[in-house]
C-alpha cells in the first residue's frame, strides 16, 4: 500500500470510530495497528458495527459485501485498515 | 405536526429520515426548523405515516403510503396558493417524489439499496448465529404461501416486506427527474454535492443529538437557496 492511500484510509478510520462509537479525539488519535476492537472497545457492540461498516463504505467509496464481514477484520484496528486497504485498491 | 414560522410566503415541508434515524435527527430537525423561522421562513415537520404520533403502524406501509403521507401534509400550502419546497434529511430524500414541490433541497440523502443494507446488518447483528441469506432475507420461507409475508422485525420495528423491497429500487429525485435539486452533504462525505460542510453525522450516534451550529448553516443555505428559486 503506498503511504499516501495508508495516510487517508488512516484518517478516515479514526475519524470514523471516532464520529460512530463517540470516542474522545484521545482515545481516536491513540488506536494502533495492535488495539483490539470488537469484543475489547465497549462501545463497538454487534449494533454499532453496522453503522460503522455503512459510514465506511460512504466515506471511502467502497462497498463491503456481508460475506467479508466476519470477526478476524475487526479483530484489532490494523486488521480493519488491512481489509479496507484491500477494498480500495480494487 | 409541527409549524414554525410566518403565515405567508413560500412554505418548506420537512422529511424525516425512514425508522430509527427519524429519532435520532428529530431535534436536529427542529433546531432547522427554527432557524428558517428566524429566517423569515415558514416550515412543517410531518409525522408520516409509520412515525412518531402517526396512528398508522409502519408495518403496514409500503414507500408510497409513507410519501402519500408527505403529499398530504402539503396540501394546505396547494390550498393557500403558497410556494412549497421539500427539505428533506438522509432517507427522508426517499419521500418527496409524490408531493408538488417547487423544488427539493437533500441533506445527506441516501439512497434505498444504502437503507435496506444497513437493516441486513442490523437484522444480522441481532441474530449473529443465523446467517441471512443474499437478496431473500426479509421473506419468512415457512410463512404459508397463501398468506400475506409476515413483517419483519428489526431493531424494535416491524416492517413490511412491500417496504423493503421498495427500498432495493427506490433512489431520491434528481434534477433529470425535474425542477430544482439541491444536495447539501458534510465534508467526510465524498459523494457529489452542490455543497459540503462541517458537521456531526447525527444519525450514526446511538442516542439523539444536535448540531445547532450546523442546523444554523443548514438554515442559511436553504433560505439562499429559495430565495434564489424564488427569483
Amino acid at each position: 500500500m503506498i503511504s499516501e492511500d495508508y495516510d487517508r484510509i488512516d484518517a478516515t478510520l479514526r475519524s470514523t470510530l471516532r464520529d460512530v462509537l463517540g470516542l474522545s479525539e484521545t482515545r481516536a488519535a491513540a488506536l494502533d495497528a495492535d488495539t483490539p476492537l470488537f469484543g475489547a472497545m465497549p462501545e463497538l457492540d454487534s449494533m454499532a458495527v453496522a453503522g460503522l461498516l455503512t459510514e465506511i463504505e460512504e466515506r471511502l467509496g467502497i462497498l463491503i459485501e456481508d460475506d467479508e464481514i466476519d470477526g478476524e477484520m475487526l479483530e484489532s484496528y490494523g486488521a480493519l485498515v488491512r481489509f479496507v486497504a484491500t477494498k480500495t485498491r480494487r | 405536526m409541527l409549524r414554525f414560522g410566518p403565515d405567508q410566503g413560500p412554505l418548506v415541508a420537512v422529511a424525516l429520515p425512514l425508522f430509527e434515524d427519524a429519532n435520532r435527527v428529530r431535534g436536529f430537525a427542529v433546531a432547522i426548523c427554527r432557524a428558517l423561522a428566524a429566517r423569515g421562513v415558514a416550515t412543517v415537520l410531518p409525522d408520516l405515516p409509520g412515525q412518531g404520533e402517526s396512528l398508522v403502524p409502519l408495518e403496514n406501509c409500503g414507500i408510497l403510503d409513507i410519501a402519500d403521507g408527505f403529499d398530504c401534509a402539503t396540501k394546505e400550502a396547494w390550498n393557500a396558493n403558497r410556494r412549497l419546497y421539500g427539505v428533506a434529511l438522509r432517507s427522508g430524500a426517499l419521500l418527496d417524489k409524490l408531493a408538488l414541490l417547487d423544488g427539493r433541497w437533500h441533506f445527506a440523502p441516501q439512497d434505498g439499496p444504502s437503507v435496506l443494507r444497513d437493516l441486513k446488518r442490523i437484522k444480522q447483528a441481532s441474530q449473529p448465529h443465523i446467517r441471512l441469506s443474499d437478496a431473500d432475507w426479509y421473506f419468512d420461507l415457512q410463512a404459508p404461501a397463501d398468506h400475506p409475508d409476515p413483517p419483519v422485525e428489526i431493531a424494535g420495528n416491524l416492517i413490511s416486506t412491500a417496504l423493503l423491497t421498495d427500498l432495493s429500487v427506490y433512489a431520491p429525485w434528481t434534477p433529470a427527474d425535474g425542477g430544482p435539486v439541491r444536495i447539501v452533504r458534510l465534508d467526510s462525505d465524498p459523494a457529489p454535492a452542490d455543497r459540503h460542510v462541517p458537521g456531526t453525522a447525527l444519525w450514526r450516534r446511538a442516542e439523539p443529538g444536535n448540531d445547532v451550529t450546523l442546523a444554523r448553516l443548514l438554515a442559511d443555505d436553504i433560505a439562499d437557496w429559495i430565495a434564489t428559486c424564488e427569483r
